[in-house]
């Protein structure tokens, strides 16, 4: 797994619940400078950071560019939040007009943007049901994919088109944090079970007691995003 | 057109110290009208007065400050407010003393501290002061205080320099010491407080807790990269009490923790200070948590420094009435314990002091995520809250607030069993139902976790929780 300052909740999450289930996984922190060999993982996460740090991961990760887009054509599973998100596009356009370069894994592109996006946000998944969660962001993603859902509630890609993240092959990416996987243990199991057919692994997934997350994703719903009815 | 050479300005005809003198007045009058004016308006007034008397005279610090007969300063990172108020509250039993409002730290709230407590003429009611001093602060009012004593409480530092430079923060209060006649109270425990002690020359007194209570190293081994400040080679520890406060000694050099001057044992409840060869006496402590043991241990070292009895200063500290939330003991039925969480590193600290705590005990968290705590609540998958199920003994969780369902995932993220876990978003309930169990659990002290807009309401709900406990029983 490629952690790049992705929230530390997320890669809990995902280990808790395969400990939970009685499966292994095993995290691997990745550095700056750290030689990653992609195929040596199954599910790859990227986080978000600030834009100076963003740029110096993009300029790390773009030396191994033909890999990532192999790898991802292939149906490696990635989860990309925030800065990540954006770092999958072709670039991210400064406020100066200077456009930071990305993997260019997919037909994506990020304008920086005032004001910030901020604040809760609820969405609609035809794969996972509702999304909740927190987005802060600057930055107006426009992409030619399918997005990870409908907003329900908040700003979502750029704001304007009512989308929110994407989907491509078994990326997912998005713009909720908060952290994005506790409070949603459906889009957590998703990705465990893209992981785990990547793996060539047959494993099922048995639902796990998840009384507690769904309180705090209906809770979300009602009290917080304004939304009624969860899923 | 006027002529100004003809006729010279008007103050060069007063002599000039006079002039100094008159000048002086005019910065305690303005200080005084505009400290009362922001009182009228129903502003709190803790530095803004004394910028504007230092604007119109800056050596007016200098000129209130001669008429004190003793001066301590209370620096460092971590637990300035409650060492100074506690000083404070001791001095103050034998009569008065010139204090700063908590966090107005810089030369101005000094300032105002002392405009505050002078007269209209300038001259001062009070002949002692304390002053809690930002670590900046210090080295531009060490000339100006008749500083006799200067406290370090401890000298935090989020990444240690790995070859043994000297940090700034560590200079700047070296070059603040410097500039004093002061004796330098340090904490023998923080190796940094060690070398402000070898560098500053100035005499020196060592606080410090007793061997027996710190821990052999485990978790806290993130420290490790920390190096010798003399040169440069790792410091190794023989025992943690908190954060880089330990044993420590340099494999290299011969830098290591000093001797202590005053010693203390913290019970959980009260702390036993040795003195040399002399003692323990024992003090009921206000607050809980090893780091305000802490706070106590050099309150109380620099109050025996200025002559007061053990006695009188044990007296002293039951009146002490701490900052809301710093682990503040509430008289409830069981007792429980009031803490501040607003970000990971603070909650750290706060998860740690409560894992020190002897005993099983409940925990009770409000999470509220209004305007003033922030909106988004991520931060708490950065704290460790795998302390509380792997070392703080908590028997049963209750969380709270508004966004208490986060709080109950993330606690069950963290390892802690989901069926010990009760969960309601109001407040009062939530503490309610904590004082419950724990009373059910046979009164097992509560520790209430909350973030900044929940402080004052579960403040409010503990004391009146506090006053019906202390009530009669109705027939």
């Amino acid at each position: 797994m490629l952690n790049l300052y992705a929230d530390r909740g997320n890669v809990q999450t995902l280990l808790r619940r395969c400990e939970w289930r009685g499966l292994h996984a095993h995290v691997t922190p990745v550095r700056r400078h750290d030689e990653v060999r992609l195929r040596d993982y199954h599910l790859v996460l990227i986080g978000g950071g600030s834009d100076r740090e963003q740029a110096l991961v993009a300029e790390a990760l773009r030396r191994r560019r033909r890999e990532w887009k192999a790898a991802v054509e292939d149906g490696l599973p990635v989860l990309a939040v925030c800065g990540g998100y954006q770092l999958l596009g072709e670039y991210y356009q400064l406020p100066d007009g200077t456009k930071v370069p990305g993997l260019e894994l997919l037909d994506l592109v990020t304008t920086a943007g005032r004001p910030r996006l901020i604040g809760n946000i609820a969405i609609e998944s035809p794969e996972v049901g509702t999304v909740v969660g927190f987005e802060n962001h600057g930055g107006r993603t426009v992409h030619r994919h399918a997005p990870l859902g409908t907003v329900l509630r908040g700003h979502g890609n750029n704001g304007r088109d009512g989308y929110e993240g994407v989907r491509y092959r078994n990326v997912v990416g998005t713009y909720i944090h908060g952290p994005l996987l506790p409070k949603n243990p459906r889009l957590a199991d998703f990705l465990l079970s893209l992981a785990a057919a990547y793996a060539g692994v047959a494993v099922d997934f048995p639902p796990l007691d998840d009384e507690l997350e769904w309180a705090a994703h209906r809770a979300f719903l009602t009290r917080h995003a304004g939304v009624r009815g969860p899923r | 057109m006027e002529d100004h050479a003809r006729a010279p300005p008007i103050v060069e005809s007063i002599p000039e110290e006079r002039c100094r003198e008159l000048t002086d007045t005019i910065g305690v009058w303005v200080g005084k009208s505009s400290r009362v004016l922001l009182r009228l308006v129903g502003r709190r007034a803790t530095s803004f007065p004394g910028l504007l008397a230092l604007r119109v005279s800056p050596r007016l610090m200098r000129r209130l400050g001669r008429q004190l007969r003793s001066c301590t300063v209370v620096t460092g990172t971590n637990g300035k407010t409650t060492t100074s108020v506690m000083l404070a509250t001791v001095f103050r039993s034998k009569g008065p003393c010139v204090h700063n409002a908590s966090g107005a730290n810089l030369r101005q709230g000094l300032m105002n501290a002392l405009i505050t407590s002078a007269d209209w003429r300038g001259r001062l009611r009070a002949d002692r002061a304390v002053f809690e001093v930002d670590e900046a602060t210090l080295p531009l009012v060490a000339a100006d205080l008749p500083i006799d004593f200067v406290a370090v409480t401890n000298v935090f530092r989020d990444q240690l320099d790995r070859y043994g430079e000297i940090d700034t923060a560590l200079q700047l209060i070296i070059d603040g010491i410097r500039r004093t006649r002061a004796t330098a109270v340090l904490n023998a425990d923080d190796p940094l407080a060690r070398h402000i002690g070898l560098r500053c020359g100035r005499p020196t007194v060592y606080f410090g807790m007793a061997r027996q209570l710190a821990r052999p190293p485990e978790r806290e081994q993130t420290r490790d990269g920390e190096a010798c400040l003399r040169c440069g080679h790792r410091l190794r520890y023989d025992g943690y009490f908190y954060g880089q406060l330990g044993l420590y000694w340099c494999s290299h050099c011969r830098f290591a923790r000093p001797p202590l001057d005053f010693t203390g044992l913290y019970d959980g409840t009260a702390l036993h200070v040795t003195e040399g060869r002399s003692g323990p006496e024992t003090y009921e402590l206000p607050v809980r948590g090893l780091f305000n043991a802490y706070n106590a241990l050099c309150a109380i070292a620099v109050a025996r420094l200025n002559g007061f009895r053990p006695a009188e200063i044990a007296a002293a500290l039951k009146r002490y009435r701490g900052p809301a939330g710093r682990m503040q003991v509430f008289a409830t039925e069981p007792v429980s314990i009031l803490s501040l969480i607003k970000n990971p590193a603070g909650c750290d600290s706060i998860l740690q002091a409560i894992c020190r705590e002897p005993g099983p005990k409940v925990l009770c968290v409000a999470i509220n995520d209004r305007a003033a705590d922030g909106r988004d609540v991520s931060w708490l998958w950065d704290a460790d809250w795998e302390l509380v199920p792997e070392r703080c003994g908590v028997a049963q969780c209750v969380t709270t607030g508004t966004r208490a369902e986060d709080m109950a995932v993330r606690l069950k993220y963290a390892g802690y069993p989901t069926g010990r876990i009760e969960t309601t978003p109001d407040l009062e309930d939530g503490i309610r139902r904590a004082l419950r169990a724990a009373r059910a659990l046979g009164g097992l002290p509560v520790h209430v976790l909350t973030t900044y807009t929940a402080l004052h309401e579960a403040a409010r709900i503990l004391e009146s929780l506090a006053a019906e406990a202390a009530a009669p029983e109705r027939p």
